[in-house]
């Protein structure tokens, strides 16, 4: 197994995405720690991987601070002697009630920075020294089709997922000559709490969705832009992630990978 | 079923599979080497053949997808491999001939385009299949030097996102792979090339030439390997990645990063 007797951190790791990652890597042998906001949803994830053999931790971590992300990997450190993988997954599409606003607010594209972008730069420089003394590690984040180009309606999202595809590239160069890979996955279209809210989002606002369910708007996009004729699965990102997370994919850095059944072709 | 399967990174990729428990059909110019290869994938899991091919011939890949059916099954992956950086002597020239931009066309084009056209009815007709082509990230940019290899690898990733629309419907993934450096005897023509026709790398021998690049333009530092190749090939024919096509991904040490 890839992962035996290595630890990761999963930040946004108690539901959707974040979830399927860490369950993913558990199964492969992983111990995980759950870095996420929502205690209740993290524990529950706790136990299923410790039901599947490997140790898991919830670590409460609000990723926009960097005290928090910090504390984090000092924990992770401390619980499981080493962290051998970084999985920056956190991410938000807005601030609190954004699905019920037409235009984003400042507020709505600040939250979305300081999560999706911000976030990523706080974990991230937490963790780095660590690995580049070690000479090893492996940091995997997680952007979105959305950053693959720019498009009306969701600008706030997409912008930041652009943000996090550079800034990955940033530290895959950096931390290069040091033994660590830094590589982006881009989800397409997923069945998460977050494109529920999406969806929502689309309902309220858009009057072509208007008098349909978030679920009935996803499939209808599913059905409409994915090649593959299928919605993706939070295991499809759990996989691509284990991939580019494992000595399989030692020589990839700087890469990010579309899992979306062929929306946008890189 | 790999083309150019006999050595360097096909080879690799034969291992590979073999490895993960596939029986592989090695498609090679060279009979004495896929024989070879073959011997050793028998070694690991158990089931190979060989089928002498050269890709420009479609009568050639025609017969490849049948040697193919009555030796081991239908082909549930297909792995096109099979290059080369220009015709017969074109690391000695200093420019590209209408040869080399034909023969790079005819092999790392055309070719591919032949033996999937011929292996599309078994994967269709089964609604299932994973095809990967070997581009480079010499198709990523554009170049001083080798232009006729860069233009051709730059087709490849093309052809591969019309595939992958092409053949999406029916269950088929069909993906890319752009390798970056690796010390194969593809890469000590190229620096016997830049050594004539770069300054920079005057009076260097290949693996010299090789070195510099690799200090100059890898951030990781190191060169790539076929085992890395072979790696991220059983990846995307994996059931991990059922829900991936269209893409290029570069195996490259951070050389381009998309």
């Amino acid at each position: 197994m890839d992962f035996e007797g290595k630890t990761a951190v999963v930040t946004g790791g108690a539901r959707g995405i974040g979830r399927g990652i860490a369950l993913e890597l558990a199964q492969r042998g992983s111990n995980v720690v759950i870095a996420d906001m929502d205690g209740d949803a993290a524990r529950d994830v706790v136990a299923e991987i410790k039901a599947g053999g490997t140790q898991s931790y919830f670590c409460e971590t609000d990723v926009t601070q960097q005290w928090s992300t910090d504390d984090m990997v000092e924990v992770a450190i401390e619980e499981f002697g080493q962290l051998d993988v970084l999985v920056n997954n956190a991410g938000v599409g807005g601030a609190p009630g954004f699905t019920t606003r037409k235009v984003p607010t400042v507020e709505d594209w600040q939250a979305t920075f300081d999560v999706n972008v911000f976030g990523i730069v706080n974990a991230t420089q937490s963790v780095e020294s660590y690995m580049v003394e070690r000479g090893y590690g492996k940091i995997v984040n997680i952007a979105s089709i959305a950053g693959r180009g720019g498009r009306p309606g969701f600008a706030t999202y997409g912008a930041s997922k652009a943000a996090a595809i550079n800034v990955s590239q940033a530290w895959a160069y950096k931390l290069a000559p040091h033994g660590v890979n830094v590589n982006t996955v881009c989800p397409g279209l997923i069945w998460t709490p977050l494109w529920e809210s999406i969806g929502e989002w689309r309902s309220s606002t858009d009057q072509q969705s208007s008098g349909l369910t978030p679920r009935q708007i996803f499939q209808r996009t599913v059905a409409e832009s994915v090649p593959l004729g299928r919605e993706q699965t939070v295991e499809d990102v759990g996989k691509a992630v284990a991939f580019l997370a494992s000595d399989r994919a030692r020589s990839i850095t700087g890469q990010a990978l579309n899992v979306d059944g062929g929306i946008r072709q890189n | 079923m790999v083309t150019g399967g006999a050595t360097g990174i096909g080879r690799a990729i034969a291992l590979k599979l073999a490895d993960k428990g596939a029986s592989v059909m090695i498609a090679d110019i060279n009979e004495e080497a896929a024989e070879k290869t073959a011997a050793e994938v028998r070694d690991i899991s158990g089931n190979s053949a060989t089928f002498v091919t050269d890709v420009t011939n479609v009568a050639a890949c025609e017969g490849l997808a049948q040697a193919t059916i009555e030796n081991l099954g239908s082909a549930d992956f297909l792995v096109n491999n099979a290059g080369v950086a220009g015709s017969a002597g074109w690391q000695s020239r200093s420019h590209s001939t209408e040869e080399d931009w034909k023969q790079t066309y005819q092999v790392n084009v055309i070719g591919m385009s032949n033996v999937t056209s011929v292996f599309k009815p078994q994967m269709t007709k089964r609604r299932s299949g994973r095809i990967v082509n070997l581009a480079s990230i010499a198709g990523r940019e554009g170049r001083p030097s080798l232009a006729h290899y860069s233009a051709s690898k730059a087709a490849v990733i093309s052809l591969t996102q019309s595939t992958a629309l092409e053949l999406a419907r029916f269950n088929i993934t069909v993906n890319a792979i752009c390798p970056g450096l690796l010390w194969t005897p593809m890469w000590e023509q190229v620096g016997d090339r830049y050594a004539h026709d770069n300054p920079a790398f005057k009076g260097m021998n290949p693996r010299e030439v090789f070195d510099s690049m690799i200090a100059e333009r890898i951030p990781m530092q190191k060169e790539q390997t076929p085992e890395d190749i072979a790696d991220t090939v059983a990846f995307f024919v994996s059931d991990d990645a059922k829900n991936i096509t269209g893409q290029a991904l570069n195996v490259d040490g951070g050389f381009f990063m998309r």
